[in-house]
């Protein structure tokens, strides 16, 4: 889309994700039309922490600020909905899947979303996920596919 | 940090509790309706007008509102916690113990709204209040009540327990229900029945989770000393906790063995004066069956993972097919049906009923000689709360 967040006020972008930003999650949103995952990283401990706040929950460091992950991790929790609310793309007559993902970059640091591509036969904790995107209302949307077929590093 | 450390142990009573049953569809009533109607029943039994309340607590509608509504000349203290119920118990023991106010009129209105159905939006007067101002939620998120079928999806991936497990504990709040007068669902369930259901958001089914009802709660809160001259026995309050850990995001939370539930369990064994081997009823949150076992194994009945076999173990059955949980033939879980079959009242209905029990005016349900209850409000997140209450 060649979009950048400088293109982007404050105004669009909050319109772009209606009711999902704050002052604290901006530069999140900003990232996704890059199509850049981005979580809160503190620039003194290195811990990573969601969902973003204004300091590091670790040590309580201000230096906080958006940073690329890789988006590849284990699938923790996983839920399939045979309804729920109404969303472009999203048709509950197949069961729709929502996972928890622990990220590869920290024990414990998860992002949820859908996962694309697979059969919900498929989708299973413990099985290992990459980052790829969709597009929701006009805005990038991070989703999951499956890779691989073992799971890993399960907690 | 967990202190033991409970100066108000004993000092805060709870005088009285007043329902008025719950339906499990739009009513063509207010929220306000509901509210009154508990809070008029609640100071009839106590014999007070509302000239007598000097504080007021409760979500919806607000304690202004509910001040105007009800005509109470003058309160010195009023708050309006967040639900579930638990935070307003907190609130309202700590203003009369610290002296903010001696006369509490806590209430709950429970109401049907989009936030826990959507058929709420058929009513034109339900969809003002229908979504806040995050507008409606993507469906990718695990926040509210997608967290705990997420956080069931682990239960049963960690533990490899059957669908069955959680099943008992739709089984037994049914099977309650069915003494319960004012419960919203009444019909027998079965094992099979509970096997048959629609899943909603698998791997939990329509009767994991609690039924959006209507209907109110209220109670009465007041000193030790002045519910000792009302009509009825007073309910003590032991001690009471809102347990959190740092981490309390519904995706972000560490484990089941890492929640608010474990805090809130330390703390209240420290604070009580006695715990599960002297309950004569446990009134255990069951908004999901999901955390109706984990408050079990939390609590201590049993290992983590072995709710169901701890149920199994402890089941009442009857010939029908239905059957209640008695822990060691004694104890009942959730006699007045539980969120799952009384109605979600986000845990009103819960210290209700243990109120109800302490004072003997639980009808075809009493326990008989109940004196000490244990009330686990709440599931796992900001909203695991902890009280204990004995008969005076």
């Amino acid at each position: 889309m060649g979009t950048t967040d400088q293109d982007v006020s404050d105004e669009e972008l909050c319109s772009l994700f209606p009711g999902a930003v704050d002052r604290d999650s901006a530069a999140h949103y900003r990232g996704r039309l890059r199509r850049q995952l981005l979580i809160n990283r503190c620039a003194d401990c290195g811990t990573w922490h969601a969902p973003p706040r204004p300091v590091c929950p670790s040590c309580l460091s201000d230096r906080v600020a958006a940073q690329p992950v890789s988006g590849a991790g284990t699938i923790f929790m996983a839920v399939f909905l045979h309804q729920g609310p109404p969303a472009e793309g999203v048709d509950y007559s197949t069961p729709y899947p929502v996972v928890t993902v622990d990220l590869d970059e920290q024990p414990g640091l998860r992002f949820s979303s859908t996962v694309v591509g697979a059969p919900n036969a498929e989708i299973q904790i413990g099985r290992r996920v990459e980052l790829d995107w969709i597009t929701r209302g006009g805005a990038p949307m991070p989703v999951f596919r499956l890779t691989g077929h073992e799971g890993e590093g399960a907690a | 940090m967990i202190s033991a450390r409970n100066p108000m142990k004993d000092r805060v009573a709870i005088a009285a509790a007043a329902t008025t049953g719950f339906q499990p569809r739009n009513t063509d009533r207010s929220q306000a309706s509901y509210v009154a109607e508990a809070c008029k029943a609640v100071l009839s039994q106590c014999g007070l007008m509302p000239r007598d309340v000097d504080g007021l607590c409760g979500s919806l509608p607000s304690a202004p509102a509910v001040q105007s509504m009800l005509g109470i000349p003058e309160v010195t203290w009023f708050a309006n916690p967040m639900i579930p119920f638990g935070n307003h118990v907190a609130a309202a023991v700590s203003a009369v113990h610290s002296g903010l106010c001696d006369v509490v009129l806590a209430y709950h209105g429970a109401y049907r709204m989009a936030w826990n159905t959507g058929s709420a939006l058929k009513d034109p007067f339900r969809r003002g209040a229908a979504f806040g101002a995050a507008g409606i939620p993507q469906p990718e998120s695990v926040a509210g009540s997608v967290g705990y079928t997420a956080w069931a999806s682990r239960y049963i991936h960690e533990f490899g327990v059957p669908r069955t497990s959680l099943g008992y504990v739709a089984v037994n709040d049914r099977t309650n229900a069915m003494a319960n007068p004012g419960a919203a669902m009444r019909d027998p369930l079965t094992m099979d029945d509970y096997l048959a259901a629609r899943m909603i958001r698998e791997p939990l089914c329509l009767y994991d989770m609690d039924i959006a009802v209507d209907g109110g709660d209220a109670f009465i809160i007041t000193t030790a000393e002045r519910a000792a001259g009302l009509p009825l026995p007073p309910v003590l309050v032991n001690a009471v906790v809102l347990g959190m850990t740092d981490k309390n995001e519904e995706d972000q939370a560490p484990s089941l063995r890492r929640h608010g539930q474990q805090v809130t369990v330390e703390a209240l064994k420290a604070k009580s004066d006695f715990w599960i081997d002297d309950i004569d009823v446990l009134l255990a949150y069951d908004g999901f069956s999901v955390i109706a076992l984990n408050w079990l194994e939390n609590i201590g009945f049993c290992e983590p993972g072995e709710a169901g076999a701890f149920i199994e173990d402890n089941w009442a059955a009857n010939d029908d097919g239905t059957g209640r949980i008695m822990i060691k033939g004694r104890v009942p879980v959730n006699p007045h049906g539980g969120s799952l079959s009384e109605g979600g009242t986000q845990g009103s209905g819960h210290l209700r009923e243990a109120v109800h029990q302490l004072q003997g005016l639980a009808g075809d349900r009493q326990v008989a000689g109940a004196e000490r209850a244990l009330v686990a409000i709440g599931g796992f997140f900001f909203n695991a709360e902890g009280i204990t209450l004995r008969r005076a």
